[in-house]
């Protein structure tokens, strides 16, 4: 580095009334946000808040319409990316931005390598990244390739590319989202060890239980204007909830003790072939759901939850075993004949969900315009249509711009998911499938899809969840199942389990006898 | 009042904006080329180079030069209706494109259905004895048999696309050519071949010409509408074109029949289908998200074959109408090169967003372009050709129309935050 940095200033990085306008919508609205060395800051808020806006303007990609950047009590201007390099503001974005047939020492090197000539010299490279590595605890294998590491460690690179170009302020965009709870235990501390080394970390995130573990301070937004900064010592969870969102928030899911009756799905010794290689992906599962119960599958991504729920709504066809639902076989039924009975909110609401370029109530009735309700002769029955959808819309409280017209496209994620909520639901069906609900959504969105569920529980449907997201898990579930490489590898009573011991199935290092597939 | 002004403002008058701009610079590009050629050309003089802009323009309305050499305009109705005659089959085959693409198909197979519908059209036209048959009868046969024979053709992508995942694409050109080979395979061993007027070989009977199967001194043979004395008449064919409704006196001179009414109807049917039915519902649904239509229990695959045999038998009833025309010729050694109609309905259906009423429109469009290029040759040292390449360039601007249509859409925001705050979310 070499420049002497003055030390004239508390912060290190000053935002300063940053306001940023977009055509129709104030995005930031005179945000001030202050970052001192060595700390770190978590930024808190919902969905369309403003954080990525904020974090766009630091790192050069948008001008703001006002306000100004400090660095070390420096006025300086941000104009690209690559000032923000010079600057050294590093950011682990969501989704990593790495290449996966190279080598982890070639993706920290690429772009700052060292040269001799037309060739590459990794030596010194080498050095520097083993050093950073035992200093700060970052294990990593420099010549696994990065298609064979695992997410946890691909995050560690990404650390360890910004910390190799000797960036002082790290931003952080939501890095848990992807990892198992040891792989966030392990990232806690990592981060804890780069801010007392002097690293001043920004922190993305909605989850409260993070932000309270190991942030400083906590800024809040909230569509997009600053509602204020507190020290984590001074807040708890239900405060910066009722910041984040503006109103009182039920954070932990409200519901009485399930009262299973009877059986509505059965699973029986179901197999689901891979796409990926020739092992079953689903191997051997058999499980039951019950009226009244909500029942989870866990796991971490990728272990044949998805193929699983596939095969069981008929969008893949099962190798063999078989699924009951209500008393009737519908292994080989088409998807048609299996929704009869059976609601599913999809995992991807884009691919499988919505028709994206079709109104908000064309998409209302994409699995019901056949019935006599909707069509006569064949025609749609538009004036139904509109009635039905202005119907769900005011029910389930969907917002967007022109109500039953509006292109889906257009809204935000979490009105998406509510539309699609409210179609699947309003079917009224035995069973419901819910897969990732929340994904992405805010804690507003969450805490409704949430008690949407568990209020079709007390009406006696069977619910079957699948979630990666543990807190969900062990707070909507009445019985969670855990995946495990295709294979049901435990089932546990959230009441009697831990996080902890969750995770240990999660990842295989535990599981239970479970004769022939059968629950225990 | 607020309804009257989205429609304006809308997506679909913005949509028509950026055609109508496609047009336009697609015209003016096309002048610039007329003004260049005509000035490097030595024998084009510069009244030439005006007369060539009117005609490019406006040729559908002259009336020929007068004696004084310089041309005339007003209204030509046998270009009027030779306009509406060429009209017809592009109508159809930019039909077949549209309806195709709505399902997230690109038909490019439209010129071998439209092969299919007028190979199976003039073999029952031309077959069908009209002396026990009533020639309406056989019209109507003649007319469905076409439409079927391209909806069958058309399936054939459409299943290779819905069963093995092969791209329709692909699909579509190889049985363009088996379509091409075929016919001509079909016809060539076929007794259609037009043996009667005799002046020029290679085409298949005109579907108006009466065909007679006689016995002369004990040999058969076919003969014309003059029968030779003495001569038996086993059965007479033909005369199956399709009926003027009239046209004919209102655009004397020319060439339009009543398959022009039969082509806006059945743009005006696909428009209810696609917009107003359960079928258009599912057909787009499919085109627009296969995956959440197969999660919706909509039977994909089954949709995909059949958006494809819609396409073929709207290709399918192109040729046919062109055929039953009865004034039309089929040269029917096609399997060198594919009819050109069937790629122009490509264009048609660009220029016209895929909205079946609009492909009524640049279908129009399309044949008066072609019909001014006409009078360019004839009237002037021009080549008919520059009229091509305007349409080249309009269709390449028509793919450009979603880029125009972007900029529009920036500009309307603008003045919007001018006038006032956008209207928000509604809380």
């Amino acid at each position: 580095m070499g420049e002497k940095v003055p030390e004239s200033s508390e912060y290190v990085i000053e935002m300063n009334h940053i306001t940023k306008i977009f055509p129709g919508i104030i995005a930031n609205d005179d945000i001030t946000l202050q970052l001192r060395r060595g700390e770190i800051h978590a930024l808190l808020g919902e969905n369309g808040a403003g954080k990525s806006t904020l974090m766009s303007v630091l790192f050069g990609l948008y001008q703001p319409e006002e306000g100004e950047i400090r660095k070390n009590g420096q006025v300086v201007k941000i104009t690209s990316p690559n000032d923000a390099t010079a600057l050294h503001i590093g950011m682990v974005h969501q989704h990593f931005k790495l290449i996966d047939v190279y080598t982890v020492l070639d993706n920290i090197i690429l772009g700052a390598e060292d040269t001799k000539g037309i060739f590459l010299t990794r030596k010194a490279a080498r050095k520097k990244i083993q050093d950073l590595s035992e200093k700060y605890g970052l294990k990593v294998d420099l010549d696994a390739k990065i298609e064979d590491i695992t997410v946890g460690m691909q995050q560690r690179v990404e650390i360890l590319k910004m910390l190799y170009r000797e960036n002082e302020i790290l931003i952080f965009d939501e890095p848990t989202a992807v990892l198992t709870p040891q792989e966030i235990d392990d990232l806690m501390k990592i981060m804890k060890g780069l801010a007392a080394e002097g690293k001043s970390i920004l922190f993305i995130s909605h989850k409260l239980n993070e932000i309270m573990e190991v942030s400083d301070r906590i800024t809040v937004l909230r569509k997009g204007k600053y509602i204020g900064t507190v020290n984590t010592a001074d807040t708890n969870k239900q405060e910066l909830s009722n910041m984040m969102v503006g109103r009182p928030v039920q954070l932990v899911v409200q519901k009485e003790e399930a009262r299973p009756g009877e059986t509505v799905l059965e699973v029986s010794h179901f197999c689901v072939p891979s796409k990926l290689h020739n092992r079953n992906a689903v191997n051997d599962v058999s499980f039951k759901v019950h009226e009244g119960e909500i029942v989870c599958i866990a796991g971490i991504d990728g272990n044949g939850q998805t193929d699983f729920i596939y095969g069981l709504t008929g969008l893949e066809k099962p190798n063999s075993g078989s699924v009951t639902l209500c008393g009737k076989d519908i292994t080989q039924n088409s998807v048609k004949r299996k929704s009869e009975n059976m609601s599913h909110i999809p995992e991807d609401r884009h691919k499988h969900g919505l028709i994206l370029d079709f109104t908000l109530e064309q998409n209302m009735v994409l699995q019901r315009f056949l019935e006599p309700e909707f069509q006569k002769w064949q025609f749609i029955r538009f004036g139904e249509v509109r009635k039905y959808a202005e119907n769900l819309i005011e029910q389930f409280d969907v917002r967007s711009g022109q109500g039953p017209v509006t292109q889906v496209r257009s809204m935000s994620g979490g009105n998406q998911q509510k539309a699609i909520i409210a179609r699947e639901l309003d079917r009224e069906k035995k069973l419901i499938i819910a897969v990732q609900p929340t994904r992405g959504l805010d804690v507003g969105a969450i805490e409704y899809i949430h008690s949407q569920l568990v209020s079709q529980r007390d009406k006696g449907k069977a619910v079957l969840l699948v979630s990666l997201e543990l807190e969900e898990v062990m707070s909507l579930s009445d019985r969670i199942l855990v995946f495990y490489e295709g294979e049901i590898v435990g089932e546990l009573n959230p009441k009697e389990t831990t996080v902890q011991e969750l995770g240990l199935y999660m990842t295989g290092a535990k599981r239970q006898n479970r004769k022939g597939g059968e629950p225990a | 009042m607020t309804e009257k002004k989205s429609l304006i403002k809308g997506n679909g008058g913005q949509i028509l904006f950026a055609s109508i701009i496609s047009i336009l610079i697609g015209l003016f590009a096309g002048i610039v080329v007329l003004v260049v050629v005509g000035m490097t050309n030595n024998s084009i003089s510069g009244s030439s180079i005006w007369d060539g802009v009117r005609l490019v323009l406006i040729g559908v309305f002259n009336t020929g030069r007068d004696a004084a050499g310089s041309l005339t305009f007003g209204f030509n109705p046998t270009f009027f209706g030779n306009m509406l005659f060429r009209a017809m089959p592009l109508i159809l085959t930019g039909l077949s494109v549209a309806v195709a693409y709505k399902t997230g198909l690109f038909n490019i197979g439209a010129p071998g259905q439209y092969l299919a519908g007028i190979c199976a059209t003039l073999f029952i036209a031309l077959s069908i004895p009209t002396s026990s048959v009533p020639a309406w009868i056989v019209w109507i046969a003649a007319f469905f048999g076409g439409m079927i024979a391209g909806a069958l053709w058309g399936c054939i992508p459409g299943l290779l696309k819905s069963l093995l995942n092969i791209n329709e694409v692909i699909a579509c050109i190889m049985t363009n050519w088996l379509a091409a080979c075929l016919v001509t395979w079909a016809f060539d061993s076929s007794k259609l071949k037009n043996v009667i007027d005799g002046t020029k070989t290679g085409y298949i009977y005109k579907t108006s010409t009466i065909i007679n199967d006689v016995i002369v001194d004990g040999t058969r043979t076919v003969v014309g509408a003059n029968i030779p004395e003495g001569a038996t008449v086993l059965a007479t064919r033909g005369g199956v074109a399709t009926p003027k409704l009239g046209l004919d006196s209102l655009f004397s001179g020319s060439q339009v029949n009543g398959g022009i009414l039969i082509a806006i109807l059945l743009a005006v049917i696909f428009y209810i289908i696609m917009e107003k039915t359960t079928l258009g519902y599912q057909l787009k649904a499919c085109g627009s998200n296969r995956f959440a239509a197969q999660y919706a229990g909509i039977p994909d695959k089954r949709n995909i074959v059949l958006s494809m045999a819609l396409a073929g038998a709207l290709a399918g009833a192109a040729g046919s109408l062109y055929g039953l025309s009865g004034n039309t010729e089929f040269f029917w050694t096609t399997y060198q090169s594919l009819p050109s109609v069937g790629f122009t309905g490509i264009a048609v259906a660009l220029l016209a967003v895929n909205n079946p009423i609009g492909v009524i429109f640049s279908a129009l469009f399309m044949s008066l372009l072609t019909i001014n290029g006409q009078q360019l040759t004839s009237l002037t040292a021009y080549n008919e050709y520059i009229t091509d390449v305007i349409i080249a360039v309009i269709v390449y601007l028509s793919a450009f129309s979603l880029i125009i249509r972007t900029w529009l859409g920036k500009r309307r925001k603008k003045r919007d935050e001018k006038s006032g705050p956008a209207k928000g979310v509604q809380a």
